[in-house]
């Protein structure tokens, strides 16, 4: 069957490839362009350790074709990593509350988390395991999973909360420098 | 531990050392390993459960672009010598394995025909129209028609009991006189392993060189090493096995199965890299399944609730094909029917039967039946007494006064704990208030129930299992290598170790690199599973480091002119005590150890490398007792677990944050497998759940928070370290058994066992009465 | 006999991704039985990968803007069949004007699922146990064919015949669902095995009351149980007219389902499903009842 070209910007960066249309997302990501941290645990779409972002969307990789993707943008576990090589706040979140133990659902988990928390950064503890529920894990039963994913949650608001209150502060106290650098410093504490 | 290191890491929830690379895509698996030149395999397999191949016909499939090969038994029969598994030791009543299926098919998914192609993609195109005419026969699906048919399983064996047990008791008079006799048939269903990565492998032979290297998803490098060697005729010595990072196991990548055999043959006959990886539906399909047993139970008791004596009839479904051994656990069942209890006297029979389904492999406490089993007979017994069930086991628990204790079966029970930990859980889940919340919950109309499961595990550390290796190394530059025989995929091990190694050395666990998995340079070893790192691999690392620490000092008496009485080691440095700046930094030993030999004294070896090995005690014992709560929506079915608390002893824990993740991973398959999980074949036995739409494993949603308390009894091992890594698999399934049982006793529904989910919770309630 | 079932990738393909409708209804018409569309995949794509199904051509409509919308005028609002179901989830408009729509896509899959799917491939692949093709049913959504001999429309009474079979021709492609203003009272509910499982059984109700608080309309979906979403109507006729306070949700629930002919497969049996659709239908009545006559 006939190859198609395909143009997708893969963590940031432009790809351009000639893809068999049944090559899945994920195979695409893992063969061709050897970004293996996204796993493949059923292959039909149930236990979400192919989970990618599509234009900022969580997806299952394993159920697009690569060929679909065209003109897309898309993030891989490999494309959370900053520059600095440090562990985001969920990926450093999922270490300390030990999330992990063999590892092999855990970037599926860490990019399905990143993404339900950027679209829904308040949830209940209820809400945080059925936000979670579409991903399978057989290692940890899930404790140190929800226990990280709420963490970022109290973590992050009480930096939004501190970054407030800087900037509310300098606003009382009339002066727009020090709104700034009030911000600035919250912001730094955030994202640290 | 020495006296003079503090244990700064021992004992405390250090954060893992194997979290970067995994948490961000650089976990190395073996579906992300290249092999230049590699091909891949898929399988044929069959349809049905039992039949006769009367035709084969691999040509067209071979003239399919892009695959190289397609092998069948024809092609491995001469290559294929006989081999064992050297953990278990050569059973006489094994089947030894073939890695096809050898003119009949035994179950569906029977592995016919190997296609090796240029992809994966191509390789199932070719599998696709590989022609095979069965005439498909009447199958074997059940233990009592694998006992009464004629039709036999396998017919080279000549019969379907694969294995049994007579251990008859005298216990007539018991039985006759005792104030309370109670008999129960306890089911439990199949259900399996599923470790989110499949099986898989690569297999290189270089006919060149006369090496076959092989990496693979294995739980046993060393185990895969010797079985392959073995089926090749190769000297083990020219056979290596590598593991990178692995994606579970529990069990199912211990032994060396049957495709995997097949994708070794496969890379023989091409002299080419040939890699198979497992998908989900042949995980399911083939991969290994468990847990099909039931038992009838007759229980003794007194007026006072003491048991005075149990009969046991266990049956188990070991399926074609089965391992290890002959996939039978009946020894290991009657060994721990006795639980942590007073048991006087028991009579045990069993009966293993071989049916035309998926074989058994070994899953995280294949024995754990006795306890599943003698823990629902202890709230049977407690029903029919009108004892409170905690009040029953309180009579009858072994207290430390007991101790040490010989069971009615043999085993020795010494450094347990159960009756701490039974009154520990009860404390925990607030049985009293629970007691008084389930009253209330009754009386409007709401079904809540509270199950407990008190239980002893055995970690099997005799004979071959009894020894692990480590290798310690300081290189040249300071930087400390510690080499170990394990085969860790989730355990910690490469943390565990390094807390060790840290705390005898006075380093970082940061600073300690671990390397495993490879049969060219690490030592040998049993493979990881069965509960015993703990014991084995930590009380290596533990002799390792001490040799390391002695080696460090004498050479530091050297480098420093010192006396090592006057030494301490701390900061990653040997320095005099009290002046952290009047030292030598590993690195500066290291180079006097490695590359100033001649100004050593005679009698320092150079460099700075030790080995060790440890020899553990024949068995040691962890115990630990599970409660549970749950409501039953007596309309739907359906069942909600509202706390679920875990009392634990495994001695001493080197890492309380893996002890406790290890416990819910545990916990996790044992609720999954009570309430979600269930194995089925239709009765043509042809599978019906080999899919994650059809086979329900459980989500963040239906696991609770676990809560956890520990008690520390230690072993009798380095560190006092005991193992416990099966355990929360043991616990569990009586607990939320028992729960929904106390639930729905009220309506006077029987619960006999699983599978629990709505329909038969519901039809429980029916069998009753209780519409 | 051939290994079907066991394999995970698909099936070779050509792959067309037309940009409007009109080119795809000439691809389908080209291609007629070799042809399936993909819209989310999440349905189709394990279909073709364990080879349960395949077909020489793929026709993507993932690129063809104009179906996905979601449009609200005169009392009707208009869904395009390739609004991906988290933007349905998301929507003020159904929110607002169709709220049944809204509370059936949380219970869809997981988020991960609902980032991809649509309404129209939902409908289109037609499992009884989806929500979407519930809400159609229960909701009397009238449902737009497209093929190049021109567009008919469809009521979803008439619409789905059985387990994946609906009155679609081959050729044709579900082009847009337009549902009714139900904004008085309206539930849902459903028994999975796990969060976001299809259901083993599941009711969708939306009820209309007079000034009296009589029930005019109400409808009452029943889904997972059978071969295709059912309305209740023989509860639902008996219902009408009745003042609200006078009903009785358990009473009406068990209508129901008298004599429902329900599947059995490995997850639950035809009686389970009776009884627990009774059951599920007497909630989503109450709830409804209650949201109509208390807001």
């Amino acid at each position: 069957m006939a190859e198609h070209r395909l143009e997708a910007t893969v963590n940031g960066r432009e790809v351009t490839a000639m893809v068999e249309p049944r090559l899945t997302l994920a195979d695409f990501l893992r063969e061709k362009l050897r970004l293996t941290g996204t796993h493949l645990g059923c292959e039909h779409g149930v236990c979400g350790a192919c989970t990618v972002l599509v234009d900022g969307a969580a997806i299952r990789s394993c159920l697009a074709f690569a060929i679909q993707m065209q003109g897309c943008s898309i993030t891989t576990v490999e494309g959370l990593t900053p520059d600095s090589g440090e562990l985001t706040d969920v990926q450093a979140a999922f270490r300390a509350e030990h999330g992990l133990q063999c590892g092999f659902c855990t970037p599926g988990f860490v990019v399905s988390a990143t993404a339900l928390l950027a679209e829904r950064p308040d949830l209940t503890a209820a809400e945080v395991r059925e936000g979670l529920s579409g991903n399978l894990c057989r290692c940890t039963g899930y404790q140190g999973i929800v226990r990280a994913v709420q963490s970022v949650i109290r973590s992050r608001q009480a930096a939004s909360s501190g970054q407030q209150a800087e900037a509310g502060a300098a606003q009382a106290a009339g002066t727009t420098q020090e709104a700034e650098a009030g911000a600035a410093r919250a912001a730094g504490v955030a994202g640290s | 531990m020495s006296g003079e290191t503090a244990a700064r890491y021992v004992g405390a929830r250090v954060q893992r050392l194997e979290d970067p690379r995994m948490l961000t895509g650089r976990g190395h698996y073996i579906d992300d390993h290249v092999v230049p030149g590699m091909l891949h395999a898929a399988f044929v397999r069959s349809p049905v459960a039992r039949g006769t191949v009367t035709a084969l016909d691999v040509s067209e499939a071979r003239e399919m672009p892009g695959v190289a090969a397609v092998f069948t038994m024809d092609d491995f029969r001469d290559i294929c010598q006989p081999t064992w598994s050297t953990i278990t030791g050569r059973d006489p009543n094994a089947l030894p394995l073939k890695p096809l299926a050898d003119g009949d098919v035994r179950f569906a998914g029977d592995p016919i025909a190997i296609v090796v192609a240029e992809s994966r993609y191509l390789a199932e195109d070719g599998a696709e129209v590989v022609d095979v005419d069965l005439d498909a026969q009447p199958p074997v699906l059940d233990i009592e028609t694998g006992l009464r048919s004629a039709i036999v399983v396998h017919p080279e064996i000549g019969t379907n009991l694969a294995a049994h047990i007579d251990a008859p008791a005298e216990d007539e008079k018991i039985f006759a006189d005792a104030a309370y006799v109670v008999t129960e048939t306890v089911v439990q269903h199949r259900y399996v392993a599923v470790p989110m990565e499949g099986r898989g492998l690569v297999a290189s032979w270089e006919p060149g060189r006369g090496e076959l290297t092989i990496w693979a998803a294995t739980q046993a490098p060393h185990e895969m090493r010797s079985y392959c060697a073995r089926m090749l005729g190769l000297p083990e010595h020219r056979v290596r096995v590598v593991m990178g990072d692995v994606g579970g196991g529990f069990g199912q990548k211990m032994f060396v199965t049957r495709e995997e055999m097949a994708v070794v043959l496969a890379s023989y006959l091409l002299a080419r890299p040939v890699r198979w990886i497992e998908d989900r539906a042949e995980n399911l399909l083939a991969g290994g399944h468990a847990r099909q047993e039931q038992a009838t139970v007759s229980m003794a008791a007194d007026a006072d609730g003491r048991l005075l004596a149990a009969r046991v009839h266990h049956t188990e479904n070991v399926g074609s094909y089965s391992t290890p051994g002959t996939g039978s656990v009946g020894g290991g069942v009657a060994a721990f029917f006795p639980g942590p209890y007073r048991l006087p006297v028991m009579s045990f029979t069993n009966q293993a039967v071989y049916t035309n389904t998926c074989g058994r492999c070994a899953y995280r406490g294949p024995w754990l039946f006795e306890t599943v089993a003698r823990e629902q007979m202890m709230d049977v017994v407690a029903r029919a007494t009108g004892m409170d069930p905690l009040e029953l086991r309180r009579v009858n628990v072994l207290t430390d006064d007991d101790l040490p204790y010989t069971s009615a079966t043999g085993v020795r029970y010494e450094r347990i704990s159960p009756a701490k930990t039974l009154e520990q859980a009860a404390e925990l889940i607030d049985y009293d208030g629970f007691r008084r919340e389930q009253a209330a919950a009754r009386a409007a109309g709401r079904y809540l129930g509270l199950g407990l499961s008190l239980y002893v595990e055995p970690i099997q550390t005799r004979g071959v299992l009894g020894s692990e290796g480590a290798i310690l190394r300081i290189e040249p530059t300071g930087e400390i290598m510690l080499i170990m025989g394990t085969a860790s995929h989730g355990q910690s091990v490469e943390t565990t170790m390094a807390q060790i190694v840290a705390d005898e050395l006075g380093c970082d666990p940061e600073s300690i690199v671990f390397l495993q998995g490879d049969t060219a340079v690490t030592p040998w070893g049993p493979g990881t599973g069965g509960s015993k790192t703990a014991v084995i691999a930590a009380g290596a690392a533990h002799l390792a480091a001490g040799k390391m620490r002695d080696k460090l000092m004498r050479v530091a008496e050297h480098v420093l002119e010192v006396s090592a009485s006057d030494l301490q080691l701390s900061g990653g440095r040997v320095h005099v005590k009290g002046d952290p700046e009047a030292g030598a930094s590993f690195a500066k030993l290291a180079e006097a150890a490695y590359l100033n030999p001649a100004a050593l004294p005679a009698d320092i070896e150079p460099g700075l490398l030790v080995s060790a090995r440890s020899v553990a005690p024949p068995s040691t014992l962890s115990n630990a007792c599970h409660a549970c709560t749950v409501e039953v929506d007596v309309h739907t079915g359906e069942v909600t677990i509202l706390r679920y608390v875990v009392s634990e002893d495994c001695g001493r824990m080197i890492n309380p944050m893996v002890v406790e993740g290890q416990i819910a991973g545990g916990v996790a398959q044992g609720v999954g497998g009570v309430l979600l999980e269930h194995m089925v074949y239709d009765a043509e036995g042809n599978p019906l759940t080999t899919t994650f739409m059809d086979y329900l494993l459980p989500t963040a949603c239906e696991v609770p928070d676990i809560e956890y308390g520990h008690v520390v009894t230690p072993g009798d091992t380095a560190g006092g370290f005991k193992g416990m890594g099966e355990g929360g698999a043991i616990g569990s399934p009586p607990a939320v058994i028992n729960a929904v049982a106390d639930a729905l006793a009220p309506l006077g529904a029987r619960i006999t066992g699983t599978p629990l989910g709505p329909p038969q919770v519901l039809a429980a309630i029916a069998a009753a009465g209780g519409e | 006999m051939t290994a079907e079932g066991l394999l995970v990738k698909a099936a070779p393909f050509e792959y067309h991704a037309p940009e409007t409708l009109d080119e795809a209804l000439a691809l389908l018409a080209e291609f007629g039985d070799e042809a399936k569309v993909l819209a989310g995949g999440q349905s189709l794509v394990p279909i073709l990968a364990l080879r349960l199904s395949r077909f020489e051509h793929l026709i993507d409509l993932n690129r063809i803007p104009a179906l996905r919308y979601v449009a609200a005028a005169d009392g009707v609002t208009r869904v395009g069949a390739m609004t991906i179901q988290a933007a349905i989830g998301r929507s003020e408009e159904v929110r607002r004007r169709v709220p049944l729509l809204a509370d059936a896509t949380a219970r869809i899959g997981h988020f991960q699922i609902r980032n991809r799917g649509t309404i129209g491939g939902s409908v289109s692949h037609a499992d009884p146990a989806a929500e979407y093709p519930a809400v159609a049913v229960t909701l009397d959504a009238e449902i737009d064919l497209a093929s190049v001999r021109g567009t008919r429309t469809v009521s979803a009474a008439d619409f789905f015949t059985g387990p994946l079979m609906t009155t679609a021709e081959p050729d044709e492609i579900l082009t847009e669902i337009r549902f009714g203003n139900h904004v008085q009272g309206s539930a849902i509910a459903e028994m999975a095995r796990r969060h976001g499982d299809f259901a083993l059984a599941g009711a969708a109700c939306a009820v209309e009351l007079d000034a009296a608080e009589r029930v005019r309309t109400l409808r009452l979906g029943l889904f997972g149980v059978g071969s295709a979403p059912v309305r209740a109507r023989a509860a639902e006729r008996a219902a009408s007219g009745v003042a609200a306070g006078d009903l009785d949700p358990v009473a009406v629930g068990q209508a129901a389902v008298a004599g429902l002919s329900c599947v059995s497969d490995v997850h639950a049996d035809a009686g389970y499903r009776q009884r627990v659709a009774g059951h599920l239908a007497g909630q989503v009545v109450a709830r409804a009842l209650q949201e109509a006559r208390h807001g």
